[in-house]
């Protein structure tokens, strides 16, 4: 069951916002996937994939109550026969929204919402990750005293020449060893 | 009806207008083809061909929409 949208309703009324969706829903339908804009295909999700519900039902009184709102016969019969048994294995989430981007005139998130006709492809559960090693840290904090120890020895350098630049360092490569 | 009773200066003006700035969107960055590219995260994008013709909109490796 839809949760009750809240605010204002799209279009000029309540009787507007009902055949906008019923609208939206056959076309959705009759086309698998049609653009429009983002605030409309989240109202129309939960509105579609009801009827999917019903068409997953499949009887007579199913259909009087997809009929009810979507006037087009035709369309009710390509959902009950052609879309139903596409998504009998599917628990739900009958629909897919991909924002694409913002229309040009009025800035408005665009999007396209298409039925999900693959069929279902059951997730692996994931095993617990391995925990992560806590040498790391040791690792760093013995790192962290020595390099402190071969600043002096380093500052001293630059005074004398470059040779003994050199040797300093491997002094200090073997005091690292050690 | 109520009017404004002094001229507004002009430093108070400026100082209201110099509030209003744009914000920077949050971007993603991704490597395609070895060239560094921001995008807007979750929103499809467009591919284009090597003479930089727009094809398609692709999302997570899958064609959604034509251009």
């Amino acid at each position: 069951m839809p949760t009750p949208t809240k605010g204002p309703r799209l279009g000029g009324g309540p009787a507007h916002e009902r055949l906008m969706l019923a609208n939206l829903a056959a076309a959705l339908f009759t086309h698998k996937s049609i653009k429009t804009t983002e605030t409309k295909a989240k109202r129309l999700r939960p509105v579609a994939e009801r009827l999917i519900t019903f068409a997953k039902r499949g009887d007579l009184h199913a259909r009087r109550r997809v009929m009810r709102v979507i006037g087009d016969n035709s369309v009710v019969h390509e959902l009950f026969t052609e879309i139903a048994p596409l998504v009998a294995e599917r628990e739900g989430g009958y629909t897919r929204i991909t924002k694409l981007g913002f229309r040009k005139g009025d800035n408005a998130s665009m999007v396209q919402i298409e039925l999900v006709l693959e069929p279902v492809t059951p997730k692996v559960k994931k095993s617990k990750p391995a925990a992560a090693e806590a040498e790391a840290p040791v690792v760093a904090e013995e790192t962290a005293p020595e390099v402190e120890a071969e600043e002096p020895a380093t500052e001293v350098a630059p005074e004398a020449e470059a040779v003994e630049a050199d040797a300093e360092v491997v002094e200090a490569d073997k005091a690292d060893d050690k | 009806m109520a009017v404004p009773k002094r001229k507004m200066s002009r430093a108070s003006t400026r100082m209201r207008r110099a509030q209003w700035k744009a914000d920077a969107p949050t971007l993603v960055k991704t490597v395609e083809n070895g060239k560094v590219t921001y995008s807007l995260p979750h929103r499809a994008k467009v591919v284009e061909d090597s003479a930089g013709t727009a094809l398609f909109m692709e999302y997570k490796g899958r064609k959604v929409a034509d251009v």
